[in-house]
C-alpha cells in the first residue's frame, strides 16, 4: 500500500554498476588469473605457497613487512592523535591552515617525498649533522638502507590516513565531557585514558587498519629507503614478476597479502558490528 | 564569621571585554543560591571560574576560608552538572556514576554501595547497566545529577542543566533537584536565564547584569523591592512610565509626567534631584481599576484600549493621559470585568509602597 512511498532498496545497484564492472575487469579477474597462475605455475600444486611458508628467506621478508607495517602503525597513532586532538580544539582558521598543510604533503608525489627523506637521512644528511652539530652522536647514525629509514619514511607517509579518520571521531567529542572528567576528580592523565581513547577507538581502529594494510603492501618508500638486503613483501613480488619472471611465485606471495589484509577487514567489521550492538 | 564560600571581588576581562568585574558574594552551607540573569551577563563566567575551567584576572574565592584558585579542578572536589547531557557516552549508567570513585581509586564494595545510593536519591534505582544513548534527556540529566553528587562535594554546580529539556519535563526535574537539595543538604549554585525557574528553586537569587550582580536577595525581596530598573524589569513584568522627578525627600519622590499629571511620595531608588528624569514602576497585579480616582499622588487617570479574557483574569491595556501603555489585571469575577469596554476613561490607584521610582542614569 505505501511500496510508492517507501525508498527501494535496490534501486542504487545501476548507479553502482559502472564501479563494479571496472573493478570485475580490472581487479577480479586479474585477481583470479594471478591465484590461478600461483598453483599452476611450474606445475599445478601448491608448491609455491609450500616455499613462501618454508624458506627462512620468505619467512624473514614475512617479519620484515608485518615488523614494519606493526611499527608504522603504532607510531602513526601516537603521533596523529595530538595532532588531530589540537586540530579538532584549534581556532577553526588555524586549523584550516594546518589541515591545508597536511592534505599538501599528501598530495605532493610520493617519489620526491621519499627523495627528500633519503637526502635528510644520509650519513651527511641534515639530520645527522645536526645530531652531530648539538654533540648527541659522534659518528653519523645509519638512516638509510635499513628499516629504520623505511619506519621514518613510512610514518611521514602514512600520517595523513591516520588523522583524517581520527579528527572525525575526535571532532565529534563534546569537549564539556572532558570539563565533566576533570571536575569529577579526573588527572588529564585519567581523562584521557578512560574518556577521550575509549570515545576515540573507532577512528584509531579504523585508521590503524587503513595504515597497517597499505604500510603491508607499500613499495616505493621500502625499496627506495630499506635496500635490497631488507626487503618486503610488495618488493619481493616485483622482484619474482619483474627480475626473476616467476608469475606463480610472485602470484602466491600477492594472494597471501590480499589474503591477510580481508581477513583483517573482517576482523574490524566485527567489531565494529559489536561495538554498535553494544 | 568566616562565610562558608566567599566569591570575592571576582573580574575576569578578555582583551577590552569585561566578563564579570567585582562579582561579591557570600553563601551559607546548604544554600540554593541561583545566578539569574540574560546570556552574556557573567553568570556563567562566575560559575566557570568556580569550577576552575576559567581563572579570574582579579578577586578570590574562598571555600571555607581557604582560596580554591590555586587547586586545580580535578582536585577541588566540586560537583557539577551541564548544560548539555556531558556523561561518558561509552560506558553504562552505573560506570557512569562510578567514575568519580574509580578515579579516587575508592575500594569495589564502597564504589558500588555509593552508585547504588546516589542512582537511588535520583529515583533511578536497578539503572546500573542501561546506556545512556538508551535514556531520555530527562533520565540523563539525573544520572549526571547522581555523577556530581556520588563523591559528596561540598559545593555543586549547576549550569542551566534544564535548558536542553521540554516543559513538561523541567518542572518534574525541578522538583527533583529540589528534592535532592533538602534530602543531601548539599550547597547549591545553579545558573539559568529562566526566572521561574529561579523563584522556583531558589533560598537566594542574585541578578546577574553586563558583569555585575544588580542585587541579592530572596524571591520575595527582589519582587516586592527592586533596587534598580533592571531588576524589577527582570523579575515580573512591569510599566515603566517615563517623567521627571518633581521633588525629592526621604527616600521617596514625586514625579511629573508630560501632560502635567503627577504622584507623590513614590519610594525612589538611586540619587536624584528635582527635574532629573526618572520612571514610575507599576506591576499589573497591583494596581487597581477604578471608576473614581484615588487618593491624591497615587493614582492616574487612564483610558481602556483593548481586553483580554485568560481564564483565571481579564488583562486590560489601557493608556495615560500622555499616552504611555500599561497593563492592569482583573482576577475572574471581578466586577468591572463586564461592565467595562474600549475607550471608557477610567483610573488607576495603588497603594503607596507598590510603586517604584528609578533615576534614569
Amino acid at each position: 500500500m505505501f511500496s510508492a512511498a517507501a525508498p527501494r532498496r535496490g534501486s542504487g545497484l545501476g548507479f553502482a554498476m559502472p564501479a563494479i564492472l571496472l573493478l570485475a575487469a580490472f581487479f577480479v579477474i586479474p585477481v583470479v588469473f594471478l591465484l590461478t597462475r600461483s598453483v599452476t605455475e611450474p606445475q599445478l600444486g601448491l608448491q609455491n605457497y609450500a616455499a613462501l611458508v618454508g624458506s627462512s628467506t620468505y619467512a624473514k621478508v614475512f617479519f620484515n613487512t608485518f615488523f614494519v607495517a606493526g611499527v608504522v602503525t603504532l607510531v602513526t597513532v601516537l603521533i596523529a592523535f595530538p595532532v588531530a586532538w589540537a586540530l579538532a580544539i584549534m581556532p577553526a582558521r588555524w586549523s584550516a591552515v594546518v589541515f591545508a598543510i597536511i592534505l599538501l604533503s599528501m598530495w605532493t608525489n610520493l617519489l620526491a617525498r621519499t627523495y627528500a627523506w633519503m637526502v635528510l637521512l644520509q650519513q651527511t644528511g641534515l639530520i645527522n649533522r645536526m645530531l652531530k652539530a648539538i654533540g648527541l652522536i659522534d659518528q653519523p647514525l645509519q638512516l638509510t638502507n635499513n628499516l629504520v629509514g623505511v619506519t621514518i619514511g613510512m610514518v611521514y607517509i602514512m600520517l595523513p590516513f591516520m588523522i583524517l579518520p581520527l579528527l572525525g571521531v575526535i571532532k565529534k567529542i563534546d569537549p564539556a565531557i572532558l570539563q565533566a572528567a576533570a571536575l569529577c576528580g579526573a588527572t588529564k592523565w585519567q581523562a584521557l585514558t578512560r574518556v577521550l581513547v575509549p570515545l576515540a577507538t573507532p577512528g584509531i581502529a579504523s585508521g590503524a587498519l587503513m595504515v597497517f594494510v597499505m604500510s603491508l603492501g607499500y613499495f616505493v618508500t621500502p625499496s627506495l629507503l630499506g635496500g635490497t638486503a631488507n626487503m618486503m613483501l610488495a618488493e619481493l613480488i616485483a622482484q619474482q614478476v619483474q627480475s626473476l619472471v616467476n608469475w606463480g611465485m610472485g602470484g602466491a606471495a600477492a594472494f597471501l597479502l590480499l589474503l591477510v589484509t580481508l581477513g583483517l577487514y573482517a576482523v574490524q567489521l566485527r567489531f565494529l558490528d559489536r561495538k554498535e550492538a553494544a | 564569621m568566616t562565610p562558608f564560600l566567599h566569591i570575592n571581588g571576582i573580574r575576569k576581562t578578555y582583551g577590552p571585554v569585561v566578563a564579570t568585574d567585582h562579582v561579591e558574594l557570600s553563601i551559607a552551607e546548604g544554600e540554593f543560591m541561583t545566578f539569574l540573569g540574560p546570556s552574556g551577563s557573567g553568570k556563567s563566567t562566575t560559575l566557570y571560574i568556580l569550577a576552575g575551567f576559567q581563572d579570574p584576572t582579579a578577586g578570590d574565592i574562598r571555600l571555607r576560608g581557604q582560596s580554591i584558585l590555586q587547586t586545580p579542578s580535578h582536585k577541588r572536589n566540586i560537583g557539577m552538572v551541564f548544560q548539555r547531557y556531558t556523561l561518558f557516552p561509552h560506558l553504562s549508567v552505573g560506570e557512569n556514576v562510578a567514575f568519580p570513585l574509580r578515579v579516587r581509586r575508592m575500594g569495589q564494595d564502597e564504589i558500588a554501595q555509593k552508585v547504588k545510593r546516589a542512582l537511588s536519591l535520583v529515583r533511578l534505582d536497578g539503572f546500573e547497566d542501561r546506556m545512556p544513548a538508551k535514556m531520555s534527556g530527562g533520565q540523563q540529566q539525573r544520572v549526571a545529577l547522581a555523577r556530581a553528587l556520588v563523591y559528596d562535594p561540598p559545593v555543586l554546580l549547576m549550569d542551566e542543566p534544564l535548558s536542553a529539556l521540554d516543559k513538561k519535563l523541567r518542572e518534574e526535574i525541578q522538583f527533583e533537584i529540589r528534592r535532592v537539595h533538602q534530602e543531601t543538604g548539599v550547597t547549591i549554585l545553579y545558573v539559568t536565564h529562566d526566572q521561574e525557574e529561579a523563584l522556583r528553586l531558589s533560598d537566594r537569587i542574585a541578578i546577574f547584569n553586563k558583569g555585575k550582580i544588580e542585587q541579592v536577595g530572596t524571591g520575595p525581596e527582589l519582587y516586592a523591592n527592586p533596587a534598580t530598573h533592571f531588576v524589577a524589569d527582570f523579575i515580573g513584568d512591569s510599566a515603566f512610565l517615563a517623567g521627571e522627578l518633581a521633588g525629592v525627600a526621604q527616600g521617596r519622590a514625586g514625579l511629573r509626567f508630560a501632560d502635567g499629571s503627577t504622584v507623590a511620595a513614590v519610594p525612589l531608588h538611586g540619587q536624584g534631584m528635582a527635574g532629573q528624569a526618572a520612571e514610575l514602576m507599576l506591576r499589573p497585579e497591583r494596581i487597581e481599576l477604578t471608576p473614581e480616582a484615588g487618593p491624591e499622588g497615587a493614582s492616574l487617570p487612564v483610558t481602556v484600549e483593548d481586553l483580554t479574557f485568560l481564564g483565571n483574569n481579564t488583562t486590560v491595556s489601557a493608556r495615560t493621559g500622555w499616552g504611555a501603555a500599561l497593563t492592569v489585571r482583573l482576577n475572574f469575577g471581578h466586577p468591572l470585568a463586564a461592565r467595562i469596554a474600549r475607550g471608557d476613561k477610567l483610573h488607576i490607584r495603588w497603594a503607596p509602597e507598590a510603586a517604584h521610582a528609578f533615576v534614569k542614569g
